[in-house]
């Protein structure tokens, strides 16, 4: 006998959820459906690379905004941000005493967009110290830095301390009077400490006072050396939130 | 110190599946939303408001008052009121190893992974907050010579004494400096069986002669030490401790948590009116005027 049931006819939504998430090219970028049932949504952020950084499930007090008013994911993505913009600055800035401070004057009068792009790069990097500092807060304030998460609290310390590093070394990048001298005053209390004083402050400056190899040091730090370290301290810092057991929460 | 990292891990909560939500979506749109909103926000922060640039960078032309970026000008404030290698280096580092080590000092589960977890938290950390701003921006008045101004004006200006400025024995009561300047200490050398004790204040001699040539291992200056360092470190040590006890006589503290919780709701005092002082409160020389009276002038 032959078969009389047919599925029932797809809807045109069907139709084009089919088209768009069951297709090869689809499947072959995200292994899992659409995140639209309980298991996919765990395999979507389990098999990406990206997501991954998060547990597929978290207790729900952790999702509430006032237990951590997302602070420290904000920061992370200044961070982000703050590279994007930081790479695009770098296409029209050379960091020679010659040019430097021609070179922003032309990315501001003469690129198109290059104001904003500026604009966004200084105005996030403010922003990602205020964050960290309120981040920095709201673990103290809700006891988070208890055992187990100790080290990671120093770890913490350590972000903190990178990220002013990173604003400091990119203020004297416009080699601008606001950035020369800033810079000056920054560096000459480096130089008053009691033991290596004078020796940090030439390391730093390349000099004995700012010029050129600051110029070009402060540079090499902003662009890679920091960025490289605080992108290790903050895996160390993210995969320890997880090691950790999650966010803290009480016994 | 094994049987310590396996006692935290055994007492970490134990996992409530019930309790537990998707990542995906409940967290991942919190996240994509809160991105979104900063997103929009700096935009529109960026299209409204410029980054500086001043003239370009002249060694020659020292601005009028040069200043730090404005996350050290907590410190830069601090060098005003000590040595430069208290306010510079050696207070901020203290501070951080201090930061770093609380979870260290401070162990028990109490309080954790709650908001102001223990029973006085909210009380310690607004008295912590409130009476460090307080005592600082004193401070600073003080040190600035504020009250000084404002007596004489205060004086003057009700008609009391037209002509009356702050008296000279007082002096050493202007500022910080006062202790140094404002005390006769030539004439303060004494004599202990023929033998003149300090007879010069101002060169105690320390080291032996020939084996340093640094002035300061060399011959204490004393008036200069008591108000450059012995008077504000002491200050830096003793008003956390005074917290401390207060408090304690209040009843407040009862454990380790407790007295972090006051120490650093008062660190984040300091930390926030020295930062906002230096900011916007100094003017050419450093001195305090209002941020409206404040010009950058180029010399
Ligand atoms: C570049 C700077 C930083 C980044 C990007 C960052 C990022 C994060 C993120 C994404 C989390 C997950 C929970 C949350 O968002 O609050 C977290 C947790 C944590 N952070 Fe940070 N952080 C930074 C700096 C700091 C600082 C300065 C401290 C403390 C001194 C710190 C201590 C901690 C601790 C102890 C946790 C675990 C909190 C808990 O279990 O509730 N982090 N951090």
């Amino acid at each position: 006998m032959a078969n009389l049931e047919r599925a029932p006819r797809k809807s045109i939504n069907d139709l084009i959820y089919d088209l768009i998430f069951k297709n090869y090219v689809w499947q072959s970028i995200f292994r899992t459906g659409y995140p639209n049932t309980p298991r996919n949504q765990m395999l979507a952020v389990a098999t990406n690379v990206f997501l991954h950084l998060h547990p597929t499930r978290i207790h729900r007090t952790h999702v509430k905004i006032t237990h951590t008013y997302c602070l420290g994911g904000l920061s992370f993505f200044m961070f982000l941000g703050l590279t994007v913009t930081g790479v695009l600055l770098m296409f029209y800035y050379v960091p020679s005493v010659e040019r430097a401070y021609q070179d922003i004057q032309a990315l501001e009068a003469n690129v198109r967009f290059g104001q904003l792009l500026r604009n966004m790069h200084r105005w996030m990097a403010h922003a990602m110290i205020i964050l960290v500092l309120l981040h920095m807060m709201r673990v103290f304030y809700t006891g988070a830095y208890k055992p187990p998460r100790e080290f990671n609290w120093v770890v913490g310390v350590v972000l903190f301390i990178l990220t002013l590093l990173l604003s400091f070394t990119g203020y004297l990048l416009p080699w601008d009077q606001l950035a020369f001298w800033a810079i000056t005053v920054g560096t000459t209390m480096v130089g008053s400490a009691p033991v290596l004083g004078d020796e940090s402050k030439f390391l730093l400056l390349g000099g004995f006072s700012v010029g050129p190899n600051a110029l070009i040091r402060f540079y090499t730090l902003h662009v890679i050396g920091l960025p490289l370290v605080i992108s290790i301290f903050m895996a160390v810092h993210f995969w320890r939130v997880r090691r950790d057991g999650g966010l803290a929460r009480p016994l | 110190m094994v049987s310590r990292a396996a006692a935290a891990i055994r007492t970490r909560p134990r996992r409530e599946r019930e309790a537990e939500v998707l990542v995906w979506p409940d967290l991942v749109f919190i996240e994509f939303i809160s991105a979104l909103i900063f997103s929009i926000a700096l935009m529109v922060l960026s299209a409204m408001v410029n980054a500086p640039l001043l003239n370009r960078a002249d060694p020659d032309t020292t601005p009028n008052p040069s200043k730090a970026p404005w996350y050290f000008l907590n410190l830069q404030e601090l060098l005003l009121h000590m040595e430069p290698a208290w306010a510079g280096v050696i207070v901020p580092t203290i501070a951080l190893v201090l930061i770093a080590a609380i979870p260290y000092w401070d162990r028990d589960q109490e309080g954790q992974g709650v908001w102001f977890g223990t029973k006085f938290a909210g009380r310690l950390t607004i008295f912590g907050f409130t009476a460090a701003t307080l005592i600082t921006s004193l401070l600073i008045i003080w040190d600035g010579s504020l009250h000084v101004v404002w007596t004489e004006n205060i004086i003057r200006g009700l008609g009391l004494n037209s002509d009356f400025s702050w008296p000279g024995g007082l002096d050493w009561f202007r500022n910080l400096r006062g202790f140094d300047t404002g005390i006769p200490w030539e004439s303060l050398g004494f004599s202990i069986g023929g033998f003149t004790m300090f007879a010069d204040w101002r060169a105690i001699p320390l080291g032996i002669p020939g084996t340093t040539t640094d002035p300061w291992l060399l011959n204490l200056n004393f008036p200069s030490f008591l108000s450059q360092q012995l008077i504000p470190v002491a200050t830096m040590v003793g008003l956390p401790v005074l917290f401390v006890v207060f408090c304690k006589m209040l009843g407040w503290i009862h454990t380790r948590r407790d007295i972090a919780l006051l120490i650093f709701s008062a660190f984040i005092g300091v930390y926030l009116t020295t930062t906002i002082v230096g900011t916007a409160f100094r003017g050419q020389g450093q001195d305090l005027k209002p941020p409206w009276d404040i010009v950058v002038l180029e010399e």
